[in-house]
Parts: C-alpha cells; sequence; structure tokens
C-alpha cells in the first residue's frame, strides 16, 4: 500500500511542466489523484517523477469564450458543478458530474483528469463527447486542439502524448438545452454498469436538435449520431422516443463481465437513452 | 480465456513454417515482446504491457511443447511473472498452417490465464486488451511473413539480433481491426520500443483502492486503540 519511491516536483507554469516532463525519463502527470494515487499504491506503476499540475493557477477555472464555455483542465468537480456557466451554458457537465463518485472524491478529482484518464466507463468523457467539446493540449511544440470525437483512442488512451499536458476544454454554448445522465449502477458509487448522456434543444414543443453519448458501451465513449438524428422532430413522449432511440445499440461493441453480458447492457442502453432523453426534455 | 486469430499470407506452408519456427523472427512481432535467450525449443523474454498509468512487465520462460511438420502445428508454452509481483501471466499458444492454393492460411488459438491484481480488472477490459494484443502480433505476423526478411541494416543493440526491417506496408491486414491503430501498428514493435496498447489498467486501480484504503485505515484504527 505503499508506492514505490518517486520524485515529486510541483510546477507553477505549464512551460515548467512541460519540461519536466520532457527532461524525465518516465514521468506521470498528476492532476487530482483520484485515479493515479490509487494505481501507485497498488504498484502497478512505478513511474520515477510525478508532475503535480495543482500548483499552476491558469488551468483552473471556468471562464466565457464567446460561443463556448471554456474549463481549465485542473477544475475540481466541485467547482463544475456549482459554476453559473457551466450551469447556464453546458448544465449536461454539471449534472453528471454531480453523480461522479462521491463528495471527498469530487473535491479533489477534476475535470481535466477524469478525462484524460478515459476509463471507458467514466462519466464526463461521455459527456464531453455528446457535447462535442474541443481539447486542447500543450506540448513542447506548442498548443493544438483536438476534437472529442479523435480524443478518445482506446481504454485509458488518449489524443495526448506522453510529454503533453491537457491544458483546457471548450465547450461549444448550449444554452437553453434541457439535460440528462442517465447512470445505472448496482450500488451507490459503482462504474456506470451503462449510463447515457442525453441534451436535447426544444422548438415548438419538438426535438429540433440533440446530443447523445453512452458511457461503457466500448473501449471509448460512444456518441450515437445516427440516434441524434433520428430524435429531430420527435416529440418528447414516451412511445416517439423509445423508437428513436431503439437502434442506440447498434454498432457499438459492450463488454461483458461480472455486471452483466454485452447483449444486457444493448438493451440496457435502449432503455436508459429513453429515460435520458425523455427527462432532458421535460 | 481462449482467443482465436485467423489470417492468410502469400507463401507457401513450407516458408511459412520456416518463418514462425525462427522465434528471433516473429518474437518482435508481439506487441512489448523481448527475447533473451534461444536454446533448441526453449527460450525466455520479457514482455511489457501498458495501460493507461498501469505498466506490467512479465519475465518468463516458454517453449515449444509440440512442433510437428508433417502436419504443420506447432504448441508454444508460455508463462511469466510480473516484476513488482503483481501476479503471473500463462499461455498456450497453438498455430496451425493450412495451404490455401498458393496462400497459407494461419490459425492462432491462445488460451491466456492471468492471475493476481490484473485478473481482477473485470470489466471485460483483460479480455479485450488480450485479444487486441493478439490480433495486432497476428497482424504483424501476417505482413512479416508475406514480406521478405531482409537483414536489418542498422541492427539495434536490442535482444533479438535478427530484427527484420519493419514490415513493408502491404494492405491493410484484416486480421484485426486494431492493426489500423496508429498506436499499435506493427512496425513499432520492431524496434524494442515497448509501444504496447495503452490498456487495462486504472478501473482496477480504483477498485483497489476502496479495500487497500479499508485495510489502511483498520490498521490505523487498530493502533490507535492499542495506544489508548
Amino acid at each position: 500500500m505503499i508506492p514505490a519511491a518517486f520524485d515529486y516536483q510541483a510546477p507553477s507554469t505549464v512551460e515548467e511542466a512541460l519540461h519536466l516532463l520532457d527532461s524525465s525519463e518516465d514521468a506521470k502527470v498528476l492532476a487530482g489523484g483520484q485515479s493515479l494515487m490509487p494505481v501507485l499504491r497498488m504498484r502497478l506503476a512505478a513511474p520515477d517523477t510525478l508532475v503535480d499540475l495543482s500548483g499552476i493557477a491558469e488551468l483552473r477555472g471556468v471562464r466565457d469564450a464567446g460561443d463556448a464555455i471554456v474549463v481549465g483542465a485542473m477544475t475540481p468537480h466541485e467547482a463544475v458543478m456549482s459554476d453559473p456557466l457551466i450551469a447556464e451554458h453546458a448544465t449536461l457537465l454539471a449534472k453528471a458530474t454531480a453523480k461522479v463518485a462521491d463528495p471527498q472524491t469530487r473535491r479533489r478529482g477534476t475535470f481535466g483528469g477524469s478525462l484524460a484518464h478515459a476509463d471507458p466507463a467514466s462519466d464526463l468523457p461521455t459527456c464531453a463527447l455528446a457535447l462535442g467539446a474541443e481539447f486542447e493540449i500543450a506540448g513542447s511544440g506548442g498548443r493544438r486542439t483536438v476534437q472529442a470525437a479523435d480524443f478518445f483512442e482506446d481504454y485509458f488512451t488518449t489524443a495526448i502524448g506522453e510529454d503533453e499536458i491537457l491544458t483546457e476544454v471548450r465547450v461549444p454554448k448550449h444554452t437553453g438545452w434541457g439535460a440528462h445522465y442517465e447512470k445505472f449502477v448496482r450500488t451507490a458509487q459503482q462504474w456506470s454498469i451503462v449510463a447515457v448522456a442525453a441534451t436535447v434543444k426544444l422548438s415548438g414543443g419538438t426535438i429540433a436538435e440533440a446530443g447523445v453519448a453512452l458511457t461503457n458501451m466500448g473501449s471509448t465513449p460512444v456518441r450515437s449520431t445516427s440516434v441524434e438524428q433520428a430524435l429531430i422532430g420527435v416529440a418528447p413522449v414516451d412511445e416517439a422516443v423509445r423508437d428513436a432511440v431503439a437502434g442506440i445499440a447498434e454498432g457499438t461493441h459492450p463488454p461483458t463481465d461480472i455486471n452483466g453480458d454485452d447483449n444486457y447492457r444493448r438493451h440496457l442502453a435502449t432503455v436508459l437513452a429513453r429515460r435520458a432523453v425523455l427527462a432532458a426534455a421535460s | 480465456m481462449k482467443l482465436e486469430h485467423r489470417f492468410k499470407v502469400p507463401t507457401s506452408v513450407a516458408d511459412t513454417w520456416a518463418a514462425l519456427n525462427d522465434l528471433e523472427r516473429i518474437a518482435p512481432c508481439f506487441p512489448g515482446a523481448s527475447l533473451t535467450s534461444v536454446e533448441g525449443d526453449d527460450f525466455a523474454g520479457s514482455v511489457k504491457v501498458r495501460l493507461g498509468p498501469i505498466s506490467l512487465l512479465y519475465n518468463g520462460t516458454g517453449q515449444f511443447v509440440e512442433r510437428d511438420e508433417s502436419v504443420h502445428c506447432a504448441v508454444i508454452e508460455a508463462k511469466g511473472k510480473d516484476k513488482r509481483g503483481n501476479g503471473t501471466a500463462s499461455a498456450t499458444v497453438r498455430t496451425q498452417l493450412t495451404p490455401d492454393g498458393e496462400q497459407t492460411a494461419v490459425e492462432v488459438a491462445t488460451d491466456l490465464s492471468i492471475t493476481g491484481k490484473p485478473a481482477q480488472f473485470g470489466r471485460g477490459v483483460i479480455q479485450d486488451v488480450s485479444d487486441k494484443l493478439l490480433g495486432q502480433f497476428a497482424a504483424c505476423l501476417e505482413q512479416n511473413l508475406g514480406a521478405t526478411p531482409e537483414p536489418a541494416a542498422e541492427p539495434e543493440a536490442s535482444a533479438s539480433e535478427s530484427t527484420p526491417t519493419e514490415p513493408t506496408p502491404t494492405e491493410t491486414p484484416s486480421a484485426d481491426r486494431t492493426a489500423s491503430q496508429p498506436k499499435a501498428t506493427p512496425s513499432d514493435t520492431g524496434g524494442g520500443e515497448l509501444n504496447l496498447l495503452t490498456t487495462v489498467g486504472p478501473a482496477l486501480a480504483k477498485r483497489y483502492a476502496v479495500p487497500a484504503i479499508g485495510v489502511l485505515l483498520l490498521l490505523l484504527l487498530l493502533r490507535k486503540l492499542l495506544r489508548h
């Protein structure tokens, strides 16, 4: 339960952090530590250096950037949940973050940490995908922007390179959209067996636009563009939504484990999608 | 856990058989693997698996337990132990070659068993990751066996002296979807650079954290109680 020895560095700027990553053989970035520290304690990893980003002020906070809001990677979950800009323009994030783990984890854990960790059963990657977020990644060669669709590559694998840092996430404003995150678990604070993120914009009593994505239905979060299309023009009533989301599990490769097999998850996805869309539209 | 992969190579059964029996040629195909010694039917080496923040290094040995040229069937058994005591992995790999016109059909059936912490990752991740790793292995073999091996221009100081040059990019291997993933191209594995699929881990860790922290708290509590 005691990690192998490592060097600890706490830079105060992104440039300094990048330099540390560059100059170290086997460094890991430490954000809120809610996933990394258990791994170190279990000695499932033994990096020689931890680069702690918590002292970098520019990585924290939420700001308005015109047609989008920008969430700093080191913004803790708790701040995301209570931020007025997020509540107004990306309410899906606020609602899903409220269902992440427990209060202690939400206090330490960070938005960017969860995204960079890219656990396919975690909640925030799915929401970032449903909202069409953009990820800013800093490296020694400069900064680049990656679309959510290209960011999540595989289990725990993202577009962030070994010597790079996720600095902030740009979320297009979804002002006035309804949202719901339907998370299915057997016990409190469990990882999602399956979850569905839905955010919809209503116009004249029908759905005008929709963003829908799935948690834990493959090695990455899955965006359901066909369902998003099928929902357009649909009245937010049980029967119609049920039909529109019927094909949501098509083309997914959900895992089989102790909580259920792949077919169970496919079925679950259609049920949860209906609930999520109806709740988002109400 | 049983995993199966099938692919075809454009060489005769005899040539394919010879190549498959050349461990130093096929070992670099396995993501993260390096060979340290080969003696007759026995070999030793290591496999490094990275999955997000988790990294496991299995050191172990293996041998050909069956090598029947008349039916072109070979069976390899290998087992290894994680360097930091995180359990063991063992595999039985049965390779069967069948002529298919000018080509050779290759069937690779693997029976994999993983113990210790990684086995408890659950969530089907281990199976999926193993399947991808073997898929990469099969895709690399497919490319490698199809191309004529040339002596490496600048042999690296890696364990395998006869590392083939990077497989020429032939048509996309059909063996596995992972073959097209940028991080997992077979050619990445040739240079001793352990660019394995970063795969399975952190889920585990979180999962472990609860019992681990529980035990820790219990110990602290006991200590406190005993002191009073």
